[in-house]
């Protein structure tokens, strides 16, 4: 590039020399005037070149700047990522999983369980707890007093089945039983025309277009779930008959509770008391077998004493050597023993 | 009907160890310790009982108030399927929990108007709209 450059302008500063003479002599030359041009316009071209020459060298440059930058990004990236590895491999794991323990269940279990507490989440059909269940119309008569687990007709036209259970209980359940005449409800003749006849002119009631409906004050009576109420956590009286309260009666009688158990106790009591009766069972036979053995006894010797009495006719008197022991075992008493001493000794000498 | 098992997480807190001496375990009374802690836990969810209990002093001492924070283990299972009156009785534990409800639940009012409000709720909960 330099070699071509210097020549171009060797050649353009000949040119132009030779040109200077010529016009210094005064004599131009046309074919030197045009090797000048030639000469000048290939210079222009080499400057060209050496100007894209210089551009290319600094988009090289260029480039290598941006090279060698992003290699430093690189680099860095890289050695984060390292970093970051290594900091990852450094947390310490732990074994346990930290959900915890699952515990498994099956949907029979689940129905069973829903089954099971059924009866203490969901209240029977027509139970509301004086709730009113259709709150937008005031069904409840002013005049009804407050009870809270008073239960309360729906006159509603759309007829669940809760509903229809609850209208066929309809009326006034509260009505004082003193006022009430087995005349048609009052409520039913508000809404007659007024030409009708005041309730104490009304024919007799089976008439009346409520006369096959029991009268209020009986309603109750025959309506099952009366001050029904609903529950959802165990009434007093469940507490009061559960096992922590048996604990405290245990506890007021001065027992202590823990390792007594009624039930074992029940069973240890019957068991001594089958024992006892057994025992005096056992003690009545004997006694009785005793007995029987002492009649016997007695029965033998009477008859013996009387043999003896025969045989002799009267006998001699006793000789005193009657033991004693024969006289305890005789349960006679003591002056048939004192008559009878002879006798004694007749049986001892027999029996001997 | 059977279908493949299902699983319920249990929180942190985990219930006492099952008693390993099985049939020889103490009796109180001739029930076991399971029974008698699953009624009184159940007792919990009637707001009287709660008054009464607050009326003898009870939901201030500090003992009491530790065996509440035990009896917690009721919440999870595996104990959990064993309550029958699961609503009132999980509401009940998680209120006697905190300091003010133990204090307030003193007032008469506060058991009647909980009272009321569950047992209007148990005849709401369920109804359509």
């Amino acid at each position: 590039m330099e070699t071509n450059l210097d020549g171009c302008f060797e050649r353009v500063e000949k040119t132009l020399g030779s040109m200077i003479d010529s016009l210094a002599k005064n004599n131009p030359s046309q074919k030197l005037a045009e090797e000048l041009l030639a000469a000048e316009a290939e210079l222009s071209k080499s400057l060209k070149l050496l100007e894209t020459h210089q551009n290319n060298n600094a988009r090289l440059q260029q480039l290598r700047q941006e090279t060698s930058l992003h290699d430093t990004q690189l680099k860095d990236i890289m050695s984060s990522l390292w970093n970051m590895r290594r900091e990852l491999k450094a947390v310490p794991t732990t074994s346990n999983p930290p959900a915890g323990p699952k515990h498994q269940f099956t949907t029979s279990e689940l129905l069973a369980y829903a089954r099971r507490i059924s009866r203490n989440t969901l209240p029977l059909p027509g139970v509301t707890n004086g709730v009113d269940m259709t709150p937008s119309q005031s069904s409840a008569p002013p005049t009804e007093p407050e009870d809270s687990f008073r239960l309360q007709s729906q006159p509603t036209q759309t007829q669940t089945p809760t509903t229809s259970f609850n209208l066929s209980f309809n009326g006034t359940v509260t009505t004082p039983i003193g006022l009430s005449a087995p005349t048609p409800t009052t409520t039913t003749n508000d809404t007659q025309p007024s030409t009708q006849l005041p309730p104490s002119q009304q024919p007799p009631p089976k008439t009346a277009p409520a006369d096959d409906k029991l009268p209020a004050h009986l309603k109750p009576a025959v309506n099952p779930l009366h001050d029904a109420a609903f529950h959802p956590w165990p009434t007093e009286g469940q507490i009061r008959s559960g096992a922590l309260a048996a604990l405290q009666r245990l506890v007021d009688a001065g027992i202590e509770p823990r390792g007594y158990d009624p039930a074992e106790q029940e069973r240890r009591r019957a068991a001594e008391e089958k024992a006892r009766r057994e025992a005096e069972k056992r003690a009545r036979v004997e006694r009785e077998e005793a007995e029987r053995k002492g009649r016997e006894e007695r029965e033998r010797m009477a008859r013996e004493r009387e043999a003896a009495r025969l045989r002799n006719g009267g006998g001699p008197d006793g000789d005193g050597e009657r033991r004693e022991s024969v006289a305890v075992a005789r349960p006679k008493p003591k002056q048939f023993t004192f008559l009878g001493a002879d006798d004694d000794d007749d049986d001892e000498d027999e029996d001997d | 009907m059977e279908s493949g098992p299902m699983s319920v997480d249990s929180a942190a807190l985990d219930p006492p160890p099952v008693p390993d001496n099985g049939p020889d375990e103490p009796k109180h009374g001739g029930h076991s310790r399971f029974e008698l802690e699953l009624e009184f836990v159940q007792a919990l969810a009637n707001p009287q009982y709660l008054n009464y209990l607050a009326s003898r002093k009870f939901l201030v001492n500090p003992s009491f108030v530790a065996y509440l924070n035990y009896l917690q283990y009721w919440t999870r299972p595996p104990y959990l399927k064993y309550l029958t009156f699961p609503t009132a009785t999980l509401k009940m534990l998680e209120l006697l929990q905190q300091e003010k409800f133990r204090h307030d639940i003193i007032s008469p009012d506060l058991a009647h108007a909980l009272i009321m409000e569950g047992m209007k709720t148990a005849v709401e909960w369920h109804r359509e709209g």
